[in-house]
């Protein structure tokens, strides 16, 4: 296990034992509903592990690391951007994922406009944010945060 | 009837074993490098997904948000927007969970700017998630990353709230009469257990029985309702 995963269980653990001499009551509570959460997305989450592995057998990272490389910068961050907005995969899939695709080559500035969007922008929850908050609000935030996903993704090529 | 909609909620996974079967059958060795590839990530998320999953309970269980939300009016504005971020980054869920909310939140007075913030940063800054971001991407990227997100959100919830006003919201539509349960709900069912003679689980989300409104008994209701985690059960006598 690397330092980052001991620490978060270690972290993680502390926090738990004294939860649990707080009170006992709810933090079985929130056990249960750590278990139910994991229970929910289980089986997403090995399909989407799943396909993922299929797709990078038949399309291997360093050739998609190549084919982004060869088209313009601009373009292939836009169209990360957008992929980010219609994907529907859970951020802590995708953080392996991209540490992959960046690890054979993929660009900083793409990948990272990728993990932004993928959160913030929701193309398949848009008609639930239309219905909750109003069309203009929704196409604000959502635009919004489009634009600033691509900011932030072409400063931090800058800066790493 | 059944059978079928089991088929629909598990199509993809259905799709998935089936693209294996074919693999395996065109080029043995092609599905064996498809199942390599899948548990490498497999191995990965099993030693951090349980861990993430109790840390969010954890930090959501334990955080004061009623009170945190008591600030969040238009008046509290550095301090409002402070703990905007912090609402957002330590809540658990995914960021449809955080509509009903957000709009509890500015029907109590909270700013456009504000929401704006929660579901942002409930979206992108989660305290687990930063740690598995570090983990796989290394912490100069997380950390670069974290600030120039938070910069850019301070930055477009300024400009969201110039640009969309509180009327563009919509109107406060008539109150669900009775006792309903919203779209936050994440399944985890915490209320089906608390109140079975209300509530029961239907496929991945829970909802309310069939009842008789004069047979609930209302102090019970109101523990449930508090220990939900999301706050998705709404009653209107």
């Amino acid at each position: 296990m690397d330092v980052f995963t001991l620490a978060i269980w270690l972290g993680t653990l502390i926090f738990l034992i004294v939860s649990f001499t707080k009170n006992k009551e709810k933090t079985k509570q929130a056990l249960k509903m750590a278990l139910n959460m994991g229970k929910g997305m289980a089986l997403s989450i090995f399909s989407i592990i799943f396909a993922i592995g299929l797709i990078l057998t038949f399309i291997p990272p360093e050739n998609i690391a190549a084919f982004v490389e060869k088209q313009p910068s601009v373009i292939a961050t836009v169209a990360a951007a957008l992929l980010g907005t219609i994907t529907l995969i859970p951020a802590f899939i995708a953080f392996p994922i991209v540490g992959t695709l960046v690890d054979a080559g993929v660009g900083i500035v793409p990948s990272v406009a990728f993990l932004t969007t993928l959160t913030m922008v929701g193309v398949v929850t848009f008609p639930l944010e239309k219905k909750e908050f109003g069309a203009k609000f929704t196409a604000v935030r959502n635009g919004l945060s489009f634009l600033f996903a691509i900011i932030i993704a072409l400063v931090m090529g800058v800066l790493i | 009837m059944t059978v079928l909609k089991k088929i629909k909620e598990n199509l993809f996974f259905i799709i998935i074993v089936i693209a294996y079967g074919v693999v395996a059958i065109v080029s043995p060795s092609m599905g064996l490098a498809s199942v390599k590839n899948s548990g490498y990530y497999i191995k990965e998320m099993l030693m951090i997904m349980p861990v993430i999953f109790v840390l969010t309970a954890l930090l959501d269980l334990w955080m004061p948000k009623e009170k945190i939300m008591q600030f969040l009016g238009k008046d509290a504005k550095m301090k409002g927007a402070l703990l905007a971020f912090v609402i957002g980054s330590i809540s658990a869920g995914p960021i449809y969970a955080a509509f009903p909310m957000c709009v509890m939140l500015h029907k109590k007075g909270a700013s456009i700017r504000n929401i704006i913030i929660i579901l942002s940063s409930w979206a992108v800054i989660k305290v687990p998630m930063l740690l598995n971001e570090a983990k796989f991407l290394g912490p100069k990227f997380m950390a670069l990353r974290w600030v120039l997100t938070v910069l850019a959100i301070i930055i477009f919830s300024w400009i969201a709230d110039k640009v969309v006003k509180d009327e563009d919201l919509p109107k406060d539509e008539s109150v669900t009469k009775g006792l309903t349960i919203n779209q936050a709900c994440m399944g985890c069912t915490v209320c089906v257990k608390a109140y079975p003679e209300l509530f029961e689980m239907k496929g991945k989300k829970a909802i309310v029985k069939k009842h008789d409104e004069s047979e609930i008994d209302e102090e019970r209701l109101q523990k449930t309702i508090e220990v939900c985690p999301v706050d998705a059960i709404e009653y209107n006598k």
